[in-house]
């Protein structure tokens, strides 16, 4: 989709681009800097769910283990080990790549609704004993209770800052990366690999391709991405907790997201949560202490609503929309 | 004679009751174009995927090019060379139809520059050219098919296995299917053809094997074959031979 983009499209995206690098000069309410900062994050997290799900077309409803458990490994390794949460986060994303090998190489052979019960059983299973954990081999995982990641002011070894907006910039340089990563990995043998195992997995495998093995390779590199995610929300709450970090509603955001937006694209995942977060957001400040879960009652509606008249996504109208305006063929 | 490019040796599949082969050997040689054909349910699918590594053989062993291949993997089996067709083509959407052949290059190579040149030449050999860029889910059944042919191609397989490809096919697009596997054994390919039509099968095959409820009951040229009256009984019924005898 980045590859077949049409000059307005290509415009269209370097426009976005530069008003999110520019948004702080503009909007300056640490509040709306902070809103910014979690629409960026979780357009990054959709599109690290997306790098395996959307192009392999499986549903996974556990990604948010890889997000936890890597969030806890940066957390603990500044804690226990003194070690910069830059470094830790690196540790904690193959520490998640690690863990989705072990996860996929049984969930990958089952299809459809048996993938996406069995990835869910595997998260549910790591944040409940997470959550009944104060103590394993001599890790201080304290519970439900969470971790704390104590105040050492700001500091960039520390990734701690007083200040929202180095944040925002880290969070937006995380999303550029994914964004570059999902482009060059669709068009290359891997992207084509996995539309192929989407397509028709006998036919794929007629051609040559493993499908295990292909599914696993993106489903790490997706973990790892993920991971990083993790890491980066327990900084910038510097608290992290399981059923934050590794609870099933942030598994469920990053799929419906991507879902919304239109997977298995590389700027589907973006839109949609450029459309869900606010909505979500605005529903949570006004609503939300009357209606609890309403953002979830939301995000059922507009998921409804695009299934139905936007089976494969927002960003395909939308696509049709700009090719029309510019005069271009629609692919 | 030299060893045949492909050795079928007792091969047998059982699924619960059912024998669906039982017992089958048959071999093709190097350029050959055999013809595999019996009513249907007589296992000639099943035999399919137990040389393409889809079911592994309950006896007996496959041997390709002196090699066996019995137990190895579908994508092993591609890469050792040998290419298959489904009866239902499925494509593989979100991908043009050149994107789709391109597939089949990576098994061959790494380079992309020579993977999209190799798919042109496909593409110009399926005679694709002025549907190349369209996403493969919008062509019609018949180029669906020529699509699956193509991808396998690209893979350089030595023997290709064809699953019932002029199935559901106009005449003229039988004949055009007719010509391309001609062509496709032209280049050095071998072929193993499974086929209703039996003009079709008249037309290509150098030579023809019955199965028959997992039996093998007749193998020899086509002219042959089709009036051999184990063949006729197995096709048309005890009934008919009776008559005509
Ligand atoms: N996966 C399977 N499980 C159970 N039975 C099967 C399976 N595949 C084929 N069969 C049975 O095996 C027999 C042979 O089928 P098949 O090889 O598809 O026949 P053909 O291709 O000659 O029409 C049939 O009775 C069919 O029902
Ligand atoms: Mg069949």
């Amino acid at each position: 989709m980045f590859g077949s983009a049409t000059t307005l499209e290509r415009a269209l995206i370097l426009i976005v681009a530069a008003f999110l690098v520019f948004l702080p000069s503009i909007v300056r309410d640490p509040y709306h800097i902070h809103t910014a900062t979690m629409i960026v994050y979780f357009s990054f997290m959709a599109a690290s769910w997306n790098f395996v799900c959307g192009y392999v077309g499986q549903l996974s409803l556990g990604h948010s283990v890889f997000s936890g458990v890597a969030g806890y490994v940066t957390v603990l390794m500044f804690t226990q080990m003194g070690l910069s949460p830059w470094i830790g986060m690196l540790f904690g994303g193959f520490f998640a790549a690690v863990l989705s090998l072990a996860i996929g190489f049984p969930t990958f052979r089952l299809k459809g609704p048996y993938f996406t019960l069995t990835t869910i059983a595997f998260a549910e299973i790591m944040r409940i004993w997470f959550e009944n954990t104060d103590n394993f081999i001599g890790i201080p995982l304290k519970g439900s209770e969470g971790l704390v990641v104590p105040l050492v002011g700001d500091s960039f070894w520390a990734f701690q800052f007083n200040e929202k907006l180095p944040y925002y910039y880290i969070a937006l340089a995380l999303l550029a990366i994914i964004v570059i990563a999902t482009a060059i990995m669709e068009r290359s043998k891997l992207g084509y690999y996995l539309k192929a195992i989407r397509g028709d997995r006998d036919g794929a495998e007629a051609l040559g391709i493993n499908p295990t093995k292909y599914s696993l390779i993106a489903l790490s590199i997706s973990a790892f991405f993920t991971g990083i995610g993790g890491a980066f929300f327990a900084q910038f709450f510097r608290y992290i907790n399981p059923e934050r970090n590794m609870g099933i509603d942030l598994s469920i955001d990053m799929a419906i997201m991507s879902i919304i937006g239109g997977q298995g694209t590389v700027l589907g995942p973006i839109l949609g949560s450029f459309i869900l977060h606010p909505i979500a957001e605005v529903a949570r400040t006004s609503l939300g202490g009357s209606f609890l879960g309403l953002h979830l009652v939301i995000y059922g509606a507009v998921l409804a609503l695009t299934v139905l008249y936007f089976p494969q996504g927002i960003i395909v109208p939308l696509r049709k929309l700009l090719a029309r305006i510019s005069g271009g063929d629609v692919k | 004679m030299t060893q045949p490019l492909l050795k079928v040796d007792r091969i047998s599949k059982r699924f619960g009751g059912n024998q669906a082969v039982k017992e089958t050997s048959f071999h093709v040689n190097k350029g050959e174009i055999l013809g595999l054909i019996g009513p249907n349910g007589a296992g000639k699918t099943t035999a399919f995927n137990m040389i393409a590594g889809y079911l592994e053989s309950d006896t007996g062993d496959v041997v390709f090019e002196g090699v066996s291949i019995k137990g190895r993997k579908p994508w092993d089996i591609c890469k050792a060379g040998i290419g298959r067709t489904f009866q239902l083509s499925k494509p593989f959407g979100d991908l043009s139809v050149r994107e789709n052949i391109m597939v089949g290059g990576f098994a061959r190579s790494a380079d992309r520059k020579r993977i999209a040149s190799r798919a042109d030449e496909v593409v110009d050999f399926l005679d694709m050219k002025d549907v190349a860029e369209m996403d493969a889910l919008d062509l019609t059944a018949f180029d669906r098919r020529k699509l699956e042919l193509g991808r396998a191609l690209a893979t350089e397989p030595k023997l290709l296995l064809m699953d019932e490809v002029v199935a559901g096919a106009t005449p003229s697009e039988a004949t055009e299917m007719v010509e391309l596997v001609k062509k496709i054994r032209d280049t050095g390919v071998s072929i193993l053809i499974v086929e209703h039509v039996m003009h079709v099968i008249m037309n290509l095959s150098d030579r023809v094997i019955v199965l028959d409820f997992g039996n093998l009951i007749a193998d020899g040229n086509p002219h042959e074959v089709v009036n051999d009256p184990d063949v006729m009984k197995a096709y048309f019924g005890e009934k008919y031979v009776q008559q005509s005898a």
